[in-house]
């Protein structure tokens, strides 16, 4: 049993390890959306697949790779191996998420742990540049799948996967130096984890790891401790599924019990036609950004935290989907809307902010040889004590923007305006957060896919604060729905215009 | 002589070739009054200076406390919140009402002009009529500096010249600056900070200057010379109008003064690590040479000038003792100097780390702090012990506890600098300094392979010993956007010509050090390397990407992005030799080593005679400063009065 002192050692060292892989991670990515905007992550898991540690940068990557290690593990890991996977039936979330697990072994054979790197690809082929159509109507449309297969094998790449893997991309090159990128993590990972092993010893260390999981379960019980007993309902709405353009419930029932947690959303859609759905590993992050946001940061990034809750999807529904449902929006922008659920319904037991603008506004633009993905900031939500922010991602994302002067450089694009829509976040005693206007040209004959919401269904105040303004989203000053996929001439502009956050208290 | 003005305390540090001569004021913060008190008080007189350079921390309180210049923005119409938006990424993952720092100009200094430039070329001219209004708005608001940042200025610089010549004309006395002056590199969010940095530090930083410039006139002093973040110093007058290179001129001193005396005992790779009261600074120096990044982030606000590679945590001998219910925990929370540690008996009841080294016995019970206060070792157990009780552990054990803790955190700093950056600690030697440095010094150079810790004898006022050996130093840097394989080596060489002709005239016969950012084609994070014929600064980038990322790609295609030259011109100072002992005396103290109480040998280092060597467990007293030899450590004091560490039995 760990005393005090080696709790908190331990637990920072393995944190530091994450970080480090992060680091690495982030420096030696070639492409600007890991690079740039940080669409990645690192973790730790000990043998049995529990999350030790975690170096998330954006939340939709908490916790959500479990799911990954345990397709990986009924898979005969051995030491030396590296296993790819994006398969969001088998691990993964959605396409573009390429998640790495590399088992760290012993001598002897007995597997220590595992070292995973989950980045998302701004390119896995499929229907559009970009791999983020808006139109998709099942996975195989969304670009290539790849199961748990070995891309490394006890040391030595399997050239063969990764060349099957390049060629259904349309940017080979970029996705080899970011695989890359990945595996050198991965490395870092399994060479601190060795180095642990050999300070705590290999039977002291899977027993101090129970320790630092044992702590953060008592951590979050406390929290959910603190929460008056009940069960709290909300309803929220995807606003069509980029095939349709008819709200799509998402109805949660959270119980509170004790020192335990119950997430049910039964009475969610099924599954429906377009991509807007979820594997559960994407519901299951959702699900866990509330309860973190609820807990003080001490409280450790790792699967004993996680402990108290239960997270309960009816199997076939937009948020458990199963194959070969189209998920590639589920991940970016459900995510955001099951997030905003529990926390409304939580809201009923504890004061929480209003609501945030709730989209990441993927704006994917695409010719021959260039992709351009970016997420759009908005407005947060106010609280109590404090503003929203204005021009910021809220709730599962937390992505950088990509410089102009970097992105004009590299393709025919140019930005006409990025500044604040001035007061688009709802009145209150505390003003929600500003969202944004980007409105940028294609320089030649393009095509657009535009993944958005809240463009009908407003951020909600909190305590009598006024709502937020919707989003909108236009083509050449005419409005375009909230999923769109289109064919840009040369000289088209493409405005989004995202929603302000929530007012929080009565002005 | 050098003159640093820390948060506490004042410290200057005069060399001759025969002497050294130290002193210590309390500071008075933005007043340049602190340093002629420090001068009085270091007996010297005015005629023994033959220079002066000083470090400060104004630009940076100004910044982290936005108390800078009333400053305005001009810039590209459809971009008024950039520098607001920054990169649209939140302060916290989960805490959602933490705000992120302030911009520097709120939006009704924000002013735009309708032009736009691309990578290209001109696409909108500038509006003349546009440019007009913007000027009257700007004279109507009545700041007192503009900032001029349109996007790619830095490639096409004629809009921003343009306008910043109808501001001036406009406003005769208000300072403009120019994006493509502050800094000419791509990314505008950067560029941009630094430039309103620029903007917003020039007018405070310079008016302390001149304030320290008329009263080191008036004491018969040269004017000073201000140490950069880059950890070279310039003249005052080149200071005035660049502000934003100097929010980590207090810090850069310390590195600048930890390299060279490192080099003056024969360690050229050195980490160096500053323990103060409430936070720990600590650098990598590789070849006698400071690491300098262009990365930093002071106050939330990028500033994308060189400066000096310092890695800062909120740990230090005040960090506060704590339990979270089921892990002891130490910091970020500080007891700072008031109330400060338990054992201050200034009301301070949580325990500091600082209490953990006294209650062990590693600082002397009642002894003299700064002067005024003095230390109870009674009141550090009581606070331990309160704090222990609630977690099922002695105040002994707490204490045990505690230091550890801190040491983990410290441990983890270290390695962000040399093992994020591609360096193995254990080709390095540590030198530890600041108030508590010393004392933990040895356990972290165990916790990270090292065999070696220096420790020298101005470990109290090293920031000011760095400030009198810093070179005379400025920085440039011209984008210059090439293929590598097709790089116009003529082109390349006007360029270097043009950067040669920015350096000023402070510097009499530079030394230049050529240097270019490279990175893969498709990369958006250049590496910077050393820059001579074209072929082997392509091979030095395959190394360092190596290096620092464990991988290199020698068939995909380089490209150029920036060219950086660097002049110096190093002062010749050689740091006299050590006098020999005073006396050999030294008494005995129980302290808390191996898991066991022991009686150990404490000696003053005045006490040591060059040469002399103690076996650890040993303590070794320094004035502000006390080190700790621990078992399996030897210590001998160098000629120069430095103590060398050395492991004896290192860990395979």
């Amino acid at each position: 049993m760990l005393d005090p002192i080696g709790l908190s050692v331990l637990q920072g060292a393995l944190a530091g390890v994450a970080e480090e892989m992060g680091a690495v991670l982030i420096r030696a990515s070639y492409s600007s959306n890991i690079k740039e905007r940080r669409d990645c992550s690192a973790a730790l898991f000990d043998a049995s697949g529990r999350l030790i540690a975690q170096a998330e940068h954006i939340p939709v990557h908490l916790g959500a790779m479990p799911e990954s290690v345990a397709a990986v593990m009924v898979r005969q890991a051995e030491a030396g191996d590296v296993f790819i996977l994006n398969d969001p039936y088998r691990g993964g979330t959605h396409l573009p998420d390429i998640t790495l697990v590399s088992p760290v072994g012993l001598s002897d054979g007995r597997i220590l742990g595992y070292a995973v790197t989950r980045a998302h690809h701004s390119d896995v082929g499929g229907m559009t540049p970009g791999s983020m159509p808006s139109g998709s109507r099942e996975l195989y449309q969304e670009g290539i799948v790849i199961p748990p297969v070995r891309i490394m094998e006890r040391g030595r790449q399997v050239d063969d996967v990764l060349e099957l893997i390049l060629a259904n991309v349309r940017t080979p090159e970029i996705r080899a130096g970011d695989l890359r990128a990945q595996m050198a993590a991965n490395q870092v990972g399994v060479t601190r984890l060795m180095e642990l092993a050999g300070r705590y010893g290999t039977e002291g260390l899977p027993s101090a790891i129970d320790d630092v999981l044992d702590y953060a379960e008592t951590g979050a019980r406390r929290v959910i401790a603190d929460l008056p007993d009940g069960s709290y309902r909300a309803i929220e709405y995807m606003e069509g599924d980029g095939v349709v353009d008819e709200d799509i419930p998402i109805v949660v029932r959270v119980v509170v019990d004790g020192d335990k947690l119950t997430v049910d959303f039964d009475g969610s859609a099924s599954a429906v036609a377009g991509n807007v759905n979820c594997p559960l590993a994407v519901t299951r992050s959702a699900c866990y950004f509330a309860l973190r946001v609820l807990m003080s940061s001490d409280v450790p990034r790792n699967s004993g935290a996680y402990r108290p809750l239960t997270v309960k999807a009816p199997e076939g529904s937009i948020v458990n989907a199963r194959r070969p449902s189209a998920v590639v929006a589920g991940n970016v922008e459900t995510s955001q809307r099951i997030a905003d659920a529990v926390l409304l319904a939580l809201g009923e037991a504890t004061e929480l902010p209003a609501q945030g603008q709730g989209t990441m506004n993927n704006l994917v633009i695409g010719g021959p040889g260039w992709t351009y993905y970016e997420t759009i900031g908005g407005g947060q939500g106010a609280s109590a004590h404090a503003p929203g922010e204005s021009g910021v991602h809220v709730g599962m994302s937390n992505t950088l923007n990509t410089p102009i002067e970097a992105l004009e450089l590299e393709m025919p694009l140019r930005v006409e305006s990025q500044q604040l829509r001035y007061g688009s976040g709802g009145a209150g005693r505390m003003r929600g957060g500003d969202g944004i206007e980007r409105t940028v040209r294609v320089l030649e004959a393009a095509r657009l896919s535009l993944l958005s919401d809240r463009r009908s269904h407003a951020p909600q105040g909190e305590d009598g604060g006024d709502p937020g303004s919707p989003g909108r989203n236009l083509v050449n000053g005419r409005p375009v729905p909230a999923k769109v996929d289109m064919e840009l001439n040369q000289g088209d502009m493409v405005t989004v215009l995202t929603p302000g956050g929530g007012g929080y208290g009565t002005a | 002589m050098g003159v640093d003005v820390g948060g506490t305390f004042t410290d200057l540090v005069a060399i001759s070739s025969e002497r050294v001569v130290t002193a210590k004021v309390p500071s008075t913060p933005g007043r340049a009054s602190g340093v002629m008190q420090a001068f009085a008080a270091s007996g010297l007189s005015p005629d023994e200076i033959s220079a002066f350079a000083h470090g400060t921390t104004v630009a940076t309180n100004a910044l982290l406390e936005r108390r800078g210049a009333r400053a305005a923005l001009v810039t590209t119409e459809g971009f008024r919140d950039l520098i607001e938006i920054g990169r649209q990424n939140r302060a916290s993952l989960y805490d959602l009402t933490v705000q992120r720092p302030p911009p520097l100009v709120p939006r009704q200094l924000r002013f735009v002009v309708n032009e736009r430039c691309g990578p290209h070329g001109v696409v909108t001219p500038l509006d003349p009529q546009s440019l007009l209004e913007c000027v009257e708005e700007v004279s109507a608001a009545g700041p007192e500096s503009v900032a001029v940042c349109l996007l790619f200025g830095y490639l096409y610089p004629e809009h921003e010249k343009y306008v910043a010549e109808a501001l001036r004309k406009a406003l005769p006395r208000t300072r403009v600056v120019c994006s493509h002056q502050v800094l000419p590199e791509f990314r505008e969010y950067e560029r941009f900070s630094t430039t309103v940095a620029e903007a917003y530090l020039g007018p405070p930083l310079s008016g302390y200057l001149n304030e320290l410039a008329g009263q080191a006139e008036a004491g018969g002093i040269s004017a000073p010379l201000v140490m950069q973040s880059s950890g070279g110093v310039m003249p005052i007058e080149a200071a005035g109008t660049r502000a934003a290179a100097c929010v980590l001129s207090g810090p850069a001193g310390g590195v600048v003064g930890a390299a060279r005396v490192a080099a003056e005992s024969g360690y050229s790779d050195v980490l160096s690590f500053d323990m103060g009261g409430t936070s720990t600074d600590v650098a990598a120096i590789v070849g006698g040479q400071a690491r300098t990044t262009t990365e930093g982030v002071i106050g939330g606000i990028p500033i994308k000038l060189p400066m000096v590679d310092v890695h800062t945590i909120g740990a230090g001998g005040g960090s506060i003792l704590w339990s979270d219910g089921g892990a002891l925990r130490v910091g970020p929370h500080s007891a700072g100097a008031v109330p400060g540690p338990a054992c201050y008996g200034r009301g301070g009841t949580e325990p500091a780390v600082t209490d953990c080294n006294l209650l062990l016995g590693y600082l002397q019970d009642e002894a003299v702090f700064g002067g005024e206060i003095s230390l109870d070792a009674e009141r550090s157990e009581e606070a331990l012990e309160n704090l222990g009780s609630t977690l099922g552990l002695s105040a002994e054990q707490t204490a045990v506890g505690g230091a550890l803790v801190a040491e983990a955190e410290m441990a983890r700093a270290l390695r962000v600098i040399s093992v994020e950056r591609g360096l193995d600690p254990r080709g390095f030697a540590l030198l530890a300094f600041g108030g508590a440095g010393p004392l933990h010094a040895c356990a972290l150079a165990e916790e990270l392979g090292m065999t070696v810790v220096l420790v020298p004898r101005a470990c109290g006022v090293l920031s000011a010993l760095g400030l009198a050996l810093g070179d005379l130093r400025r920085d440039v840097v011209a984008p210059f956007l090439q293929d590598a394989d097709t790089v116009d080596s003529a082109a390349m060489q006007s360029a270097f010509d043009g950067l040669q002709g920015r350096v000023g005239d402070y510097l009499q016969e530079p030394r230049f050090r050529r240097e270019a950012d490279l990175r893969y084609a498709g990369q958006s994070y250049e590496l910077t390397v050393e820059c001579d014929d074209v072929a082997g600064t392509v091979e030095r980038f395959h190394a360092a990407h190596r290096s620092r990322y464990g991988y290199a790609v020698s068939e995909r295609p380089v490209e150029f992005v920036n060219l950086r030259l660097t002049a110096t011109e190093p002062v010749q100072i050689a740091l006299p030799s050590e006098p020999p002992a005073e006396s050999s005396g030294g008494s005995v103290r129980r302290i808390y080593v191996d898991g066991d109480w022991r009686q150990v040998e404490v000696t003053g280092i005045g006490n040591l005679d060059p040469g002399a060597v103690r076996t650890g467990p040993a303590l070794i007293e320094l004035g502000e400063s006390t080190c700790l030899v621990r078992s399996g450590w030897s210590a001998k004091l160098d000629d120069i009065g430095t103590l060398v560490l050395t492991r004896q039995r290192p860990d395979a």
